[in-house]
């Protein structure tokens, strides 16, 4: 029976080519996600190890409430530790060399004038001491005095700069002339963030006036162990200046903690990556299921003699799954190796933008082993049905000279579906109904997931309806050509909605996206439109303003009004001993915004809810209940943790924006009473009185060119900036778009090309009695936009339709308002037309060259 | 006698080339009658079929002519040979006659539809009546009898008043009683519409439906025979079977 097996898919090659490639993207896909997440991991697992290079490391010995890193690094903020503890420390038995991680933000112009930045990775400055030895000098050497900074390699490269040039950098808020005098190497690719070295002095005072570090970086002297290293500094500990507050760990230790982070956030890109994989794949079964439906209907004949010759019905199922087997390994071998192609591309991709990626693509026997398990797996599960049909058929069909399988009804599918469906349309709607409810989120999106499988188990009962009347207009205007399509795509419409249920499920996803993608910035723009009144506003590209830039506006007599939303990473909870209902358990939010007073409910338009926002002092806050957990009050005792400071505040009034992105507004010198660390994201500002809009904004154009990264926007700007930020989402979506186009145009060329062969015979007769060629081709081509369409359609209604739902349930997050895309809609429906003729060009070609008495005579 | 409404001359059909070569048409010359039934007979690789597709513009000859109601077949493009058989050729296949997704009506009128021609309502009514399908124009072919089946397919074949009907044994799949009824149709459309048809056939009463009968054999036509009943045919064609037996011991001689 093997032999039967393999000559079956030897012999019908071509008919098996599409499901092959099917499979193989698929997989491409699988494969290329865990190769880029392996490449991605050692990258960032090299970088944590060239930043903590250290035997031992103290830091903090508290976490803050509150969460979120200090100065935008990875892992949790704690307390900090005094800058003097490195000196301390360095007496110590078996200490080497205790250094202070001195670092924080900076931006660097390059040699075109622009900042330097690459991707999304951050621009950190570093304070460097000429002792430490993970410093490996490639040129030049490391600063020494102000206005010297060392780069590193790959900063270097991109900035287009050259050890010996001048530059500016950007630096606690101030512009700094600099000249550049070392190339430095990091140890290993950075993944594009930019590495600036400052002297030690100047990164002292610009990251820690205060005099406090998040951690100190301790080297042991040869033959001292890491264990032995960090027990002796525990031990110092308690005896140095501070160091009662602090804890030592291992290097290893800290390392391993760092990297779990990391692992976790590209854990997040893994998921996203592997439900395109899932998506492909699933897909990509239809396309097999369909393929081996077709060719188990077309040799009902050869499988009647085999078991006419003795074959059990096992047997014959064995052979059709084993057809499926061998087409899922050959499909999951050429998978991995497009994967790894697809990765190396990328790799290239990611390097032209800055993004250097470590090592070689990888090449693990597990992730081969798995890509060749899911592709078979996929493709042997996705034929059984069609093998079940092919054990079930009757010996006696070998005799029968007219071969037809017949087709089974659809009344069990349309049950079942319906239910499905019905199911699925309820848990949407009790989400829809209740959006409080807990289980909301789950009940839309389990929901959401059975609408969709219960619209493909259903499709081929609705499928001859909607496809007579989609092909209304084809029969009316393209006489015999609109006819037969028609006649062809409601033949079998279990095999026309199987061909289309790729398009279902990817037009789906993309009508879903596009109605999201246009409410949630209809959303936006209305907000942002009722929140400021503001008639410039400045922004950064780092997300911080140097406050040079703010002082030099401040100072133009253009300028009226300037309001500065400057904002500090802290824990706010309920003050010990408040009213329990004041608070959720645990604390809310990761930063605290500091305003000056009269900026609330004037620059920053926002709705009260409680209390008065012109009342906020220096012992009060305001609450944002768009962001803050639990249940507040004016009255309620909130108190803000900080590294450096902890202040009890009482609610003075409770708001509600989506413009402050904090559960916490305190005034400015109750911030900047706090931590020395505060950052400003947005200035809005006011034309003094009697200057015109343009002027104003030509002036202040000019007053923060200098510091590079600072951008000046009219309201209509900023709202338009606000919108793109949703654009991006609009890349998703066209990533989505293409991908199942992609798989939708194989899935139709597939049913195309093997009906086209199934039908040699009705062709040649329709060409004997005088079918032109051109039309002949025109009716497969016919037959290829209804396919497309439908599929189309369905898909659009079903993803619209959910997300018309998402409005109702994620009203409390800003989504607010439900727009239809219509225009774009309409696109995607067009688009799958013109897919509908270019999937049909080569079986309509391979149709029309079919020889008339060929056609005829075939068998 | 009128002009013929087909004629081949000096036609060769051969396929393949060198040793394997198989001349099927060895030097044809044949003229079929204008308004007549011709039955065109012959056993098993005598080149019957290969006669009829080439008279019909399904297959080119290797060499030697054919005219068709004035016009030369064999030097015609794709696209003429296209427009030749929508226009003024009908054909009658022994199977497979009919497109499974349209109704009997549709499949009647597919070559006007084809042409975009409009359709005459009373040569359409005239041609379902003869054929006696009037309750059964909205059915598919599934639903249909083998019989009715090849009624639809000469009620086609009909229906564009073609010069000349092409039958490729019309009642090779068909029991004897449905057999008759469409001979006899095929023979009405000759006695009362002047239609002209051409029939290959291997059943002696079918042939006997004809006004003549052509016997071939290795290409060749080798006898003929017009007003033919059964018995006459079936003389014929022992003879020819016994002659073509006895070729080899003769060239042995």
């Amino acid at each position: 029976m093997l032999r039967v097996t393999l000559r079956g898919v030897r012999a019908h090659a071509v008919r098996f080519a599409l499901s092959v490639l099917a499979v193989a993207l698929g997989v491409a896909f699988v494969a290329g996600t865990f190769a880029l997440r392996t490449m991605m991991s050692d990258t960032f697992h090299g970088i944590v190890d060239a930043q903590a290079p250290a035997d031992a490391y103290v830091r903090g010995a508290e976490p803050l409430p509150g969460g979120a890193g200090a100065s935008g690094g990875v892992g949790e903020a704690r307390t900090p530790v005094p800058l003097t503890l490195a000196d301390d420390l360095a007496d110590v038995d078996g200490v080497r060399l205790a250094l202070p991680d001195v670092s924080g933000p900076v931006v660097l112009v390059g040699a075109d004038g622009t900042a330097v930045q690459s991707t999304q990775a951050p621009s950190i400055g570093i304070a460097t001491d000429p002792r430490d030895p993970s410093l490996q000098v490639v040129d030049g050497r490391v600063p020494a005095v102000a206005g010297e900074v060392a780069l590193e390699e790959a900063t270097l490269a991109s900035s287009g700069l050259a050890v010996g040039d001048r530059t500016r950098v950007v630096l606690g808020g101030a512009v700094t002339d600099v000249e550049v005098v070392g190339e430095v190497s990091a140890g290993g690719p950075l993944a594009g963030a930019t590495l600036v070295f400052l002297d030690r002095d100047t990164g002292v005072a610009t990251y820690a006036p205060d005099g406090t570090v998040a951690t100190v970086a301790v080297y042991a002297q040869g033959g001292v162990d890491e264990d032995a290293l960090t027990a002796a500094v525990a031990a110092a500990l308690p005896d140095v200046p501070g160091g009662a507050d602090a804890e030592a760990l291992t290097g290893s230790v800290l390392r391993a903690d760092l990297q779990a982070d990391v692992d976790q956030m590209l854990g997040f890109v893994t998921t996203f990556l592997l439900v395109f994989a899932l998506v492909s794949l699933f897909v990509g079964a239809f396309l097999i299921a369909n393929t081996f439906q077709m060719s188990v209907r077309q040799r009902v004949r050869e499988f009647a003699l085999l078991r006419a010759v003795g074959a059990s019905p096992g047997q014959v199922f064995a052979v059709v799954v084993g057809q499926a087997v061998v087409v899922g390994l050959v499909g999951a071998a050429l998978g991995v190796l497009g994967g790894l192609g697809l990765v190396s591309v990328l790799r290239v991709v990611l390097e032209r933008v800055g993004m250097d990626l470590a090592g070689d693509v990888p090449l693990e026997g597990a992730t081969v082993a798995l890509c060749l398990v899911i592709g078979t797996v996929v493709s042997a599960l996705a034929a059984a049905v069609p093998a079940r049909t092919a054990a079930l058929v009757p010996p006696v069909e070998a005799m029968r000279g007219d071969v037809s399988a017949p087709e089974r009804s659809l009344r069990r599918r349309a049950w079942a579906g319906g239910a499905l469906l019905l199911l699925g349309a309820a848990a949407v709607a009790t989400a829809a109904a209740r959006p409080a409810l807990d289980a909301a989120e789950v009940l839309l999106g389990g929901g959401a997931a059975a609408v969709l499988a219960g619209v493909l188990v259903v499709a081929p009962t609705v499928a001859r309806g909607a496809l007579r009347v989609l092909a209304a207009p084809a029969v009316r205007l393209l006489p015999p050509m609109g006819r037969l399509a028609r006649g062809n795509v409601t033949r079998n419409p279990r095999r026309t909605a199987a061909t289309a249920g790729a398009l279902v499920i990817g037009m789906a996803l993309v009508g879903a996206v596009s109605v999201i993608a246009a409410s949630a910035q209809a959303s936006l723009v209305r907000v942002v439109e009722s929140s400021t009144s503001a008639d410039l506003v400045l922004r950064s590209a780092t997300g911080m303003i140097p406050a040079g830039a703010i002082d030099d506006v401040r100072a133009l007599p253009a300028a009226g009004d300037v309001a500065e939303v400057a904002f500090t990473p802290a824990g706010v909870s309920a003050a010990p001993g408040a009213d329990a209902d004041a608070a959720a358990d645990g604390p809310a939010g990761g930063a605290v915004v500091g305003l000056e007073p009269g900026v609330l409910g004037g620059a920053v338009l926002v709705d009260v809810e409680e209390g008065d926002v012109d009342d906020l002092d220096d012992a009060s806050a305001v609450v944002n209940t768009r962001v803050a957990e639990g249940e507040w009050h004016v009255g309620d005792d909130v108190t803000v943790t900080t590294p450096t400071g902890a202040r009890t505040l009482t609610v003075a009034a409770v708001i509600d924006t989506q413009v402050l992105g904090t559960p916490l507004i305190v005034t400015r010198d109750v911030l900047d009473a706090l931590t020395p660390e505060v950052q400003v994201d947005t200035v809005f500002l006011d034309a003094a009185a009697g200057t015109d809009g343009t002027d104003l904004r030509v002036a202040v154009a000019d007053a923060v060119a200098p510091y590079v990264v600072v951008s000046v926007q009219d309201r209509d700007e900023f709202v338009d900036a606000m919108a793109a930020q949703v654009d991006q989402l609009l890349v998703i979506l066209y990533a989505l778009l293409g991908l199942s186009l992609v798989i939708a145009v194989l899935g139709i060329v597939n049913t195309l090309a093997l009906s086209v062969i199934e039908r040699t015979r009705e062709i040649g007769l329709l060409r004997a009695v005088g079918l032109g060629r051109l039309q002949l081709a025109g009716t497969v081509t016919v037959e290829s936009v209804l396919t497309a369409v439908f599929g189309t359609l369905v898909g659009l209604a079903v993803g619209v339709g959910l997300a018309s739902v998402m409005p109702r349930v994620y009203a409390d997050d800003g989504l607010d308002r439900l727009v239809l895309p219509w225009g774009q809609l309409l696109t995607m429906v067009l688009l799958a037309a013109v897919v509908g003729v270019l999937a049909a060009v080569w079986p309509a070609a391979r149709a029309s060259r079919l020889r008339v008495l060929d056609a005829i005579a075939s068998e | 006698m009128t002009t013929p409404i087909a004629s081949a001359r000096a036609l060769t059909r051969t396929y393949g080339r060198g040793d394997t070569a198989v001349r099927a048409l060895d030097g044809v010359d044949v003229d079929f009658a204008r308004g007549r039934l011709t039955a065109t007979m012959g056993p098993s690789g005598s080149g019957k079929s290969t006669l009829m597709h080439c008279m019909a513009g399904l297959d080119r000859p290797t060499s030697g002519t054919v005219v068709v109601d004035g016009e030369e077949v064999s030097a015609m493009s794709e696209r003429r040979l296209t427009r030749l058989r929508r226009d003024r050729l009908g054909f009658v296949f022994q199977a497979f006659n009919l497109v499974p997704t349209l109704t009997a009506l549709e499949n009647i009128t597919l070559p006007l539809d084809i042409a975009r021609r409009p359709v005459d309502r009373a040569h359409l009514d005239a041609v379902v009546q003869a054929v006696g399908l009037t309750d059964r124009l909205g059915h598919k072919p599934a639903e249909l009898s083998g019989g009715q089946q090849q009624r639809v397919a000469c009620a086609r074949a009909l229906v564009t008043k073609p010069a000349v009907v092409f039958a490729d044994e019309p009642t090779g799949n068909l029991d004897s009683a449905s057999a008759r009824e469409v001979l006899s149709f095929l023979r009405r459309s000759v006695d009362e519409l002047g239609q002209s048809v051409v029939m290959v056939t291997h059943d002696p009463t079918a042939a006997s439906y004809a006004d003549r009968v052509l016997f071939l054999a290795d290409g060749r036509v080798v006898d003929e025979l017009t007003d033919p009943t059964p018995d006459t045919v079936l003389d014929r064609l022992g003879a020819l079977t016994r002659r073509t037996a006895a070729a080899p011991a003769a060239a042995a001689l």
